[in-house]
C-alpha cells in the first residue's frame, strides 16, 4: 500500500487525496471498451473506499450517477445500473428533476459516495441547474473529502474552468466549475467542428488545456494532471496550448487500459455475478455456509 | 364571457396575457381538456401556433409525446423546444418563440427551469413575447415561473423562489386545504413575501396585463384565491371562479363575502 500512493501517504498536509477522472466520451454498454471504463470507475471507487478507512464490507464501494446534463432520462440511469450490476459496488442515481417523487438528502447522499459520476449532455444546463440547487458547493466539499469525481463529455468538462459545448447548438466555449485549471474539449477527433472551435478559442486567448477523444481519459490528483488513459486502440489525449503565438496540439503518452478478462469469459463471469446477487437478494444463498 | 383579445382601433392596447394553472391540463387531467381548450380558445387564429417548453421536466420524452397528443395537428400547429438538445431544435429560438400564438410551459422543477432559461436567455425572450401578445400559460412550475415570487414544494419542504417577475405577485400552486404548501405560503407571506394568488388543481388564473382578469376551472369545485398578510394575520379570499364544463358559463356564487381571515 505505502509505495503506490494509495496508502496513508496519500493523506497530504491538506487532507485526503482529491481525484478526478475525466473522459472524452463513452457509453455504459456492452462494448468491451465501454465495459473497461465502467470497471475502471468502480476500481477507483473501491480504492477510495479502502483509503478512506471506512469499515465497509468488500464490494460496498458507493458510486452515484448525476445525469443532470441530459435532463435525467430514465434510460441513462438504466444503462448505468446495468453496466454496474456486474461490478462489486453499490450504485445509485440522483435525479434533480425527480426530487419531488424520490426524496433524498442530496448533500448527505453525495458526501457518502466513493465516486460521483456525471453524465453527458448540455454543459450549460448542467451548470445552471447545479447552481440553482447548490450542487457545486456540495461537490467541492465531496472532492475535498476525497470522494472521486468523474464524468464524460459535459460531465468531464464541467470540472474545468472552461469547456467547448454544443449546448447552444454550434460548438462554443462555456464556463465550468473551475475545480481544475484550464480548459477541456471532448469527442475531440470524432467531432471536427468542436475541435476547430476549441483551437480557435484557445487561439483567441481562452485558457489552454486538454482534448480527449472518445474512450480517452485523464486522471487528476488535486489540481495536477497525473496521467492520460486510453480505453480503446487509437483513443488519444492531447495537450492544447499557445506556444510562440501559435496553438499547439501535442499528443500525450496514454496508459492503455484494457479488460482483464477475455470478453467471452467476462460475459460468463458477469452472468455468474448477476445470478449470485439475485440469489443473495432473495435470501436463497448464504455465502460462507 | 367574450374572449379577451387586443383591440385594433389604432390605440396601443395591452395585449399581454398569462394563464397560470394551479395544476391541470393534459399533464394532470387526462380526459379533461377544459383548461387546454380554454387557452387554445384565447388564440385568435383558427389554427394557432402552440409551442411547448418541457424544460422543468428535463425535456422528458414521454411528456413531449403527451403534449403532441393533446395538441393535435387538426387543432393547432404544435412544436416544442428542447433546451437539452439545442443542436437538433430550431436555430433561432427568439424568432421561433416570438412567432407563436401560445407558449405552454410544463411542470417539474421550477428551480431547474429558471436556471436553464436564464442560461439560454429564454427569460428575456419570454418577456418580449408576452409584451408582443404571445399568450403564456403553464401549470405548476409553468405557473410559478411568471410571478415575482413563488412557493415551490418540489424539492421536499416548501421554499421561496424568485420567478421571472412578469406578474408582480406571489403564487402558490396545488393549493389544497390539507397540503403543506398552503401553510408554508402563509408563513412566507407573514415573513414579507409580496401578496399574491393561489390556485387549486383544476383552477387557472387568467391575467390581462398584470391584472387578474378571471379565474376559470376544469373542475366544478376548484377555486382560485387572493392571499395577503395583514401583519401577523393572513387574509385568504376566494375569487369567483367560472367552471368551464358548464356551457352556461356559471360563475361560482361566492364574491368577496367568502374572505377568510386566518389566525396567525
Amino acid at each position: 500500500m505505502g509505495g503506490n500512493g494509495h496508502g496513508p501517504g496519500s493523506w497530504g498536509a491538506s487532507g485526503p487525496m482529491r481525484e478526478i477522472l475525466v473522459l472524452g466520451g463513452h457509453a455504459f454498454g456492452p462494448r468491451p471498451h465501454d465495459r473497461v471504463v465502467a470497471e475502471t470507475l468502480v476500481k477507483m471507487a473501491v480504492r477510495r473506499a479502502a483509503r478512506s478507512g471506512a469499515a465497509r464490507r468488500p464490494g460496498a464501494a458507493r458510486v452515484c450517477l448525476l445525469a443532470t446534463a441530459s435532463g435525467d432520462p430514465a434510460e441513462q440511469a438504466a444503462d448505468f445500473h446495468n453496466a454496474l450490476a456486474e461490478q462489486e459496488c453499490e450504485a445509485s442515481d440522483v435525479s434533480l428533476f425527480r426530487l419531488g417523487r424520490r426524496r433524498i438528502a442530496l448533500r448527505d447522499h453525495l458526501l457518502r459516495q466513493d465516486l460521483v459520476y456525471v453524465g453527458g449532455g448540455s454543459m450549460v444546463n448542467l451548470l445552471a441547474i447545479w447552481k440553482a440547487h447548490g450542487v457545486p458547493e456540495i461537490l467541492r466539499a465531496a472532492w475535498k473529502r476525497g470522494v472521486v469525481l468523474a464524468g464524460q463529455s459535459a460531465g468531464g468538462m464541467c470540472w474545468f474552468e472552461r469547456g467547448i459545448t454544443r449546448s447552444w447548438g454550434a460548438p462554443a466555449s462555456a464556463a465550468g466549475l473551475g475545480f481544475l485549471p484550464g480548459s477541456l474539449c471532448v469527442h475531440y477527433r470524432g467531432e471536427p467542428e468542436r475541435r476547430a472551435a476549441y483551437l480557435a478559442a484557445v487561439g483567441r486567448g481562452m485558457l489552454g488545456g486538454y482534448a480527449l477523444d472518445d474512450h480517452a481519459g485523464l486522471v487528476w490528483q488535486g489540481e495536477s494532471m497525473l496521467r492520460a488513459l486510453s480505453f480503446r486502440q487509437g483513443a488519444r489525449a492531447f495537450r492544447v496550448q499557445v506556444r510562440g503565438g501559435e496553438v499547439v496540439e501535442t499528443p500525450l503518452a496514454a496508459r492503455p487500459v484494457r479488460g482483464e478478462l477475455p470478453s467471452l469469459l467476462g460475459e460468463d463471469v458477469a452472468e455468474l455475478r448477476r445470478v449470485r446477487r439475485a440469489r443473495a437478494r432473495a435470501g436463497a444463498l448464504r455465502p460462507g455456509r | 364571457m367574450a374572449r379577451f383579445r387586443g383591440h385594433h382601433d389604432g390605440v396601443e392596447h395591452d395585449r399581454r396575457q398569462i394563464v397560470a394553472f394551479g395544476g391541470g391540463g393534459f399533464s394532470m387531467e387526462s380526459g379533461n381538456p377544459l383548461l387546454d381548450d380554454y387557452v387554445l380558445g384565447l388564440c385568435e387564429p383558427p389554427r394557432p401556433r402552440v409551442c411547448f417548453l418541457p424544460t422543468a421536466s428535463g425535456d422528458a420524452d414521454h411528456y413531449v409525446v403527451r403534449f403532441y397528443r393533446a395538441f393535435p395537428a387538426d387543432r393547432c400547429e404544435a412544436s416544442h423546444v428542447s433546451l437539452f438538445r439545442r443542436e437538433q431544435g430550431p436555430g433561432d429560438l427568439r424568432a421561433h418563440l416570438l412567432s407563436q400564438d401560445l407558449i405552454y410551459v410544463g411542470g417539474g422543477s421550477v428551480l431547474s427551469l429558471l436556471g436553464v432559461w436564464r442560461a439560454h436567455g429564454i427569460d428575456r425572450i419570454l418577456a418580449d413575447a408576452w409584451r408582443a401578445g404571445v399568450i403564456l400559460c403553464g401549470l405548476s412550475a409553468g405557473s410559478l415561473c411568471w410571478f415575482a415570487e413563488a412557493v415551490t414544494g418540489f424539492h421536499g419542504s416548501p421554499r421561496r423562489v424568485e420567478g421571472l417577475g412578469l406578474l408582480p405577485f406571489s403564487n402558490c400552486v396545488h393549493y389544497e386545504r390539507r397540503g403543506g404548501r398552503r401553510s408554508a405560503y402563509h408563513e412566507f407571506l407573514r415573513a414579507g413575501m409580496c401578496p399574491g394568488y393561489a390556485a387549486e388543481d383544476g383552477a387557472a388564473l387568467h391575467f390581462a396585463g398584470t391584472e387578474l382578469h378571471r379565474v376559470v376551472a376544469s373542475r366544478s369545485s376548484a377555486r382560485g384565491y387572493r392571499v395577503d398578510a395583514l401583519g401577523e394575520r393572513v387574509v385568504e379570499m376566494q375569487v369567483a371562479t367560472a367552471y368551464l364544463g358548464d356551457s352556461a358559463g356559471t360563475v361560482s356564487p361566492l364574491p368577496e363575502a367568502v374572505s377568510t381571515v386566518l389566525a396567525a
